[in-house]
């Protein structure tokens, strides 16, 4: 049994009330305070603080109480092997994205607030307090900026001339775990940037997976391609950015359809033709230099 | 004839208000309106210009002229290489839009960079994104004012903790020269801090415009930023700024621990508690580059 959408408009009313008014207030005052309080999580630079667990807990605890019958995936308490997304909707929540900014005071972290059902995003929120930005959205309803629609501009899309955000990541040996991740994508990041490769306008980068999704949803970025992120980090702005007339492949070559915790990510702008974006995709694929592994 | 302090902050607030009442508006106005732009050298290249950069050079230039007809001036879009020099007049340097890949796409870190040189000097500086409505601005010895407000820079850099390498976020930007010998220095630097077994920094943030991040650094968001490829117009207001926080520019080559507005190589690095401190960072900063970054 679906849900309709005039039950994902009210959800998504709801995400929203949460993000704005438990969420937000304590993000905002907690930003640039917690520097000498947090836990090394895999290693030392992917951090994790306190606040994560308390928001966290505090997400839960109203989602629960909304909606009991749904399942909740949590960054924090998210069990390695032992945590699936399933058929039956699930909200996927990162309590803070772009932690590293949060713990620095870089006006780039957010709360992330998705559902998914049968395994697709059907509603969004993500919600930057330090900018003041809300991001909404639900499957069939539009995608909105505080309340206003976002209306990609019409424009024609292509590699040379795009934008894109590349991260750093938190991953960074190279043959870690029998894995090169770290080098495909620093030889990718050269095959986009050089003149001999992709030469494209330009890469950006904010720290915030959930923040990129935003950006390319309204076209300010062209795409983001990444490795390495969790099903938390990109569900609310999956569903943002497809509502946005925007599309999210697989971040390895010839994945048109990934799940949403594979990992791995290219996510494209709207505002053009499909055809054009199919190109994009193409295009990019070719510059992408091997093939990045992660494991759920 | 030195200029004295309360002239300092005269020439502050008069660009402030040239940049927040004059400049603003049409660069808010105008960004991701600009399709056609001319390419600088050949119709891949990367390094773009717009109309409105021209146009709003011109008005800045009109603006200044008639207020400090004695003064010299330094402009992006009037640079004459191998004629324009800085010299120990009073020299205005500006940037009528810093972050045009930004402006083209509708990126919203363009902003207006205006500073002012008093024997090589930069001594004022303002710099404003209208996007954000963040105007940022000092003269020397006057102190920071952030949106026109006095910026207590003091107490968020208590608030801060050490600064170190290992635990900076490090703002990089490729920049639009692609090929040769510095593109390869600034990909090896980047991966060298970056790796596990190199600086292992937190993070690094790229914005797309030199003096937003430099703005970005005196605001307490980034630790630092290296650069080479850019100019004097780039980096003169954030330096002023930078100065007045605590903060420190250096060469982006081992070693160069003064060099000129104009040098087109930086490391600029954030104020902190210890000036030892900052000696050490930019020391084990510089041991991660790899190569050396040449410019005419």
């Amino acid at each position: 049994m679906a849900l309709t959408r005039e039950q994902l408009k009210d959800i998504e009313t709801k995400l929203v009330e949460l993000a704005a008014k438990e969420v937000g207030p304590l993000l905002k005052e907690k930003a640039g305070t917690q520097f000498e309080a947090y836990d090394d999580k895999a290693n030392q630079v992917d951090l994790v603080t306190a606040v994560d667990k308390k928001v966290e807990s505090i997400i839960n605890e109203a989602l629960t109480k909304l909606y009991p019958d749904f399942r909740f995936v949590g960054e924090e308490t998210y069990r390695p092997g032992d945590t699936e997304i399933g058929n039956e909707p699930t909200f996927i929540v990162d309590p803070i994205d772009g932690t590293t900014n949060f713990i620095h005071g870089y006006p780039y972290s957010c709360t992330s607030i998705g559902l998914v059902e049968n395994g697709v995003p059907v509603c969004g929120v993500v919600f930057n307090p330090h900018l003041d930005q809300m991001y909404h959205a639900s499957a069939g309803n539009g995608a909105f900026l505080n309340g206003k629609p976002i209306k990609v501009a019409e424009r024609d899309l292509k590699l040379q001339k795009s934008v894109i955000a590349l991260e750093s990541g938190s991953e960074r040996s190279s043959g870690s775990s029998g894995d090169d991740n770290f080098d495909i994508k620093q030889a990718t990041y050269r095959n986009l940037l050089s003149d001999q490769g992709a030469y494209i306008h330009g890469s950006r980068s904010c720290g915030s997976a959930a923040m990129n999704m935003c950006m390319v949803a309204t076209g300010m970025l062209d795409a983001y391609w990444e490795g390495g992120c969790w099903a938390w980090d990109v569900c609310a702005g999956w569903c943002i950015l497809t509502e946005a007339g925007g599309v999210v492949v697989g971040g390895n070559p010839n994945e048109w359809k990934v799940p949403v915790d594979d990992r791995c990510y290219l996510a494209v702008r709207g505002g053009c033709s499909h055809p054009s974006q199919k190109s994009f995709v193409e295009g990019f694929w070719s510059h992408v230099a091997g093939k990045l592994k992660y494991h759920w | 004839m030195p200029i004295s302090l309360p002239e300092m902050l005269a020439i502050e607030q008069f660009l402030c208000s040239l940049a927040r009442e004059h400049v603003g508006p049409i660069i808010k106005a105008k960004s991701g309106t600009q399709h056609t732009y001319d390419a600088k050298s050949g119709s891949r290249a990367v390094d773009i210009v717009t109309a409105i950069d021209k146009q709003v050079e011109k008005l800045i230039w009109t603006e200044v002229r008639q207020k400090y007809p004695t003064f010299k001036f330094v402009g992006e879009e009037s640079y004459v290489p191998g004629q324009t020099t800085i010299t120990d007049d009073p020299t205005f340097i500006i940037d009528p839009i810093d972050g045009t890949t930004n402006f083209i796409h509708d990126f919203p870190f363009s902003c207006t960079s205006l500073g002012l040189t008093v024997n090589k000097r930069p001594v004022v500086g303002v710099i404003y994104n209208p996007h954000l409505d963040l105007l940022v601005s000092a003269s020397e010895g006057n102190g920071v004012r952030v949106n026109e407000q006095d910026f207590d820079f003091q107490s968020k850099r208590q608030s801060m903790g050490p600064l170190s390498l290992a635990k900076s976020v490090v703002a990089l930007q490729p920049g639009s020269a692609r090929e040769g010998p510095n593109f390869k220095t600034k990909i090896q630097t980047y991966e060298n801090l970056l790796s596990c077994d190199g600086g292992f920094v937190h993070g690094f943030r790229n914005l797309g415009s030199s003096a937003m991040t430099m703005a970005y650094i005196c605001l307490g968001y980034l630790d630092s930023y290296w650069d080479g490829g850019c100019y004097a117009w780039d980096v003169c207001a954030g330096w002023c700024i930078l100065k007045e926080t605590g903060g420190t520019v250096v060469g982006a080559n081992p070693g160069e621990w003064e060099v000129a507005v104009d040098n087109r190589t930086y490391l600029a690095v954030r104020g902190c508690e210890n000036k030892r401190e900052q000696e050490d960072y930019i020391k084990r900063f510089w041991e991660c580059v790899k190569g050396r970054l040449e410019y005419k």
